[in-house]
């Protein structure tokens, strides 16, 4: 009976507590665990599986969630990280995503790949405001940005199409797949994300990420810590913006078309309520965060479909309503976001039934 | 007598007319524990500030290891081992102790490119932050947010960020103030063992006389900007000009 009690007990605690760490390897592994790679793998596996098993519609909002939360990443590693404020997200979006509609094709991923490196230089320069100013100047430098590309997205019309935009090829095809499919853009975005988010959760817990840190908590002190300021900002500010222009890429690949109206101010916040919502600094409020601003539209319009025709033609008011609201809600009852909220649920099931 | 690690010559700063140094000097050696001491408004800090690059003096030079470092910035002299800690705690808050450690520790290992990490690195990193945690008695706390631990403890935490990344010579902005009597022992004996252990040279600027003149090797005392005495701790006490400026002049 006892044998059977510790057997038991030892079973229960491998499962759902976290294995004890014995050596600095593995405190600073992530899926450190047996249980948490298993779960990483199972979130990886049913990426991949998700094509196969979605209809249409949904996948095409699983794709823009994808797109989402690479947007956001890059914003999370600039807000979050080096705590620095931008509200032209959109705007390198939409650069990565013009450069990349020129070029289609089987070049298709080395477009989505050039529109990242364009929007990262760009990024680049924009970083170099942050060096002079902070905190809200420097939110409105980076809005002062928004407003002037959006201007070029409308009047360089060699360039971006104007106001009609740039269509892509209807009958495209990337290595014989027809890039029109959904299926085929899914995997192709995923083909981007999955390494770039490794790739931020290694930079946020690495010298990169130390450095970020330090400038958001204390700029000061980070200098006399031997923190290189200025390439800390502009790298910061390069990666956030290759982040969105490969958003880009893989939006218009979805999306088909490419007009000035996707990226405008309105995104831009988004993108911020985003990064605020799923919790600053962390890869995994990217991913909360994407799903809470691209479903709860989606949420709305079945309610209000449920609730009949007459409320429809008010949707868009009352998302906004409801999205401000919510965002507020979490400003004040959760400011680590989603992120904070998923910990404390985590917690309250890994000591369960013996919390003490 | 050992090789002079730190020289300051004829150095004057004033700000707008307020003279915060006039004409100081002083020589800190290998090894050496140097007291800065003096009231309140006597430009310890200052000095401090000029050493570590954050103000520029209008005259005189300051020589670290035979270089002149006139025209440095704060960073290129912290990289070159002038290490430094504040008075009011400059700590990333939103940082693990741990990983305010490991940033100290980044200018001992050397870095490379931020945007490649490298694994190697990282784990020499790790083992130098959690050596200095050991050391500091830091090690339960290394998962915990510093701004979330109490002010006795988050004066360790910068102590031993400054102290991770291996300066050869450690400038320290009262380090003990606002402790508790335990905890100043506790801080004192920590500075001792790095300067034994890593052989840390230490420039401390203090209030806490008992406590300078029990621990240091050399003293230094200023007054409105100006040097009052330079010498062993033993002199401190027997020097008129000294007491006049702590104690006022008997009437």
């Amino acid at each position: 009976m006892y044998r059977l009690s510790q057997y038991l007990t030892d079973a229960f605690s491998r499962r759902f507590s976290r294995a004890v760490r014995e050596n600095y390897q593995q405190d600073e592994a992530y899926a450190s665990t047996p249980q948490g790679r298993f779960w990483l793998a199972v979130a990886i596996v049913s990426l991949l599986l998700l094509p196969l098993v979605l209809p249409s519609y949904p996948l095409f909002v699983a794709t823009q969630i994808l797109v989402a939360a690479l947007a956001g990443l890059g914003l999370h590693l600039l807000v979050g990280g080096a705590g620095q404020i931008s509200l032209g997200q959109a705007a390198f979006v939409g650069v990565g995503a013009y450069v990349s509609s020129h070029l289609t094709g089987d070049l298709a991923p080395l477009g989505i790949l050039m529109g990242g490196l364009v929007a990262a230089m760009i990024g680049m320069v924009l970083g170099i405001s942050s060096l002079r100013i902070k905190g809200a100047y420097l939110a409105i430098g980076t809005l002062a940005f928004q407003f002037l590309a959006d201007y070029i997205f409308r009047r360089w019309t060699e360039f971006t199409g104007g106001v009609a935009g740039r269509k892509l090829p209807p009958e495209d095809t990337f290595l014989g797949l027809p890039l029109t499919d959904d299926r085929v853009i899914f995997y192709m975005g995923l083909a981007f994300a999955i390494p770039l988010f490794f790739y931020a959760k290694r930079l946020l817990s690495t010298r990169a990420g130390r450095g970020w840190f330090a400038v958001r908590d204390n700029d000061l002190s980070a200098q006399l810590s031997g923190v290189d300021l200025m390439r800390s900002k502009l790298t910061a500010f390069a990666l956030s913006a290759f982040y969105a222009g490969i958003a880009g890429g893989i939006l218009i690949h979805l999306i088909g078309v490419v007009t000035p109206e996707n990226f405008v101010l309105f995104f831009s916040i988004q993108y911020l309520a985003l990064v605020i919502v799923g919790g600053a600094g962390t890869v995994l409020g990217a991913v909360f965060g994407a799903f809470f601003i691209v479903l709860i539209p989606e949420v709305l319009s079945v309610l209000a479909a449920a609730f009949g025709p007459q409320y429809v033609a008010q949707l868009s008011a009352w998302r906004s309503v409801v999205f401000g609201g919510l965002i507020l809600m979490f400003l004040i009852l959760e400011p680590r976001g989603l992120v904070g909220l998923w910990g404390r649920i985590r917690d309250y099931f890994r000591t369960w039934p013996l919390p003490y | 007598m050992a090789r002079v690690l730190l020289e300051a010559s004829g150095l004057y700063l004033s700000f707008k007319g307020v003279k915060a140094l006039v004409d100081v000097n002083f020589k800190v050696a290998e090894g050496d524990l140097f007291a800065v001491i003096g009231p309140n408004g006597a430009g310890k800090t200052s000095l401090l500030n000029v050493l570590s690059g954050l103000y520029r003096p209008q005259q005189g030079q300051v020589v670290f290891l035979g270089e002149d470092l006139a025209g440095q910035t704060p960073q290129q002299r912290v990289r070159k081992g002038l290490g430094r800690t504040f008075q009011n705690l400059e700590l990333f808050r939103g940082m693990t102790v741990l990983d305010n450690v490991k940033l100290g520790a980044e200018l001992a290992t050397g870095g490379y490119t931020d945007l490649t990490p490298q694994t190697r690195i990282e784990w020499k990193i790790r083992r130098q932050a959690e050596e200095v945690l050991d050391y500091l008695h830091l090690a339960p706390y290394r998962h915990v947010p510093a701004g979330a631990l109490p002010y006795g403890l988050q004066k360790r935490v910068e102590v031993a960020r400054a102290l991770a990344g291996r300066p050869q010579l450690l400038l320290l902005d009262e380090p003990m103030a606002g402790l508790s009597l335990e905890e100043k022992q506790d801080l004192a004996r920590f500075l001792l063992d790095a300067r034994r252990e890593w052989n840390t040279t230490l420039v401390l600027v203090e209030h806490d006389l008992k406590a300078v003149l029990e621990l240091s090797t050399g003293v230094l005392v200023m007054s409105y900007g100006e040097v009052l005495y330079h010498g062993l701790p033993s002199g401190v006490r027997e020097n008129q000009r000294v007491a006049e400026a702590y104690l006022g002049r008997s009437a």
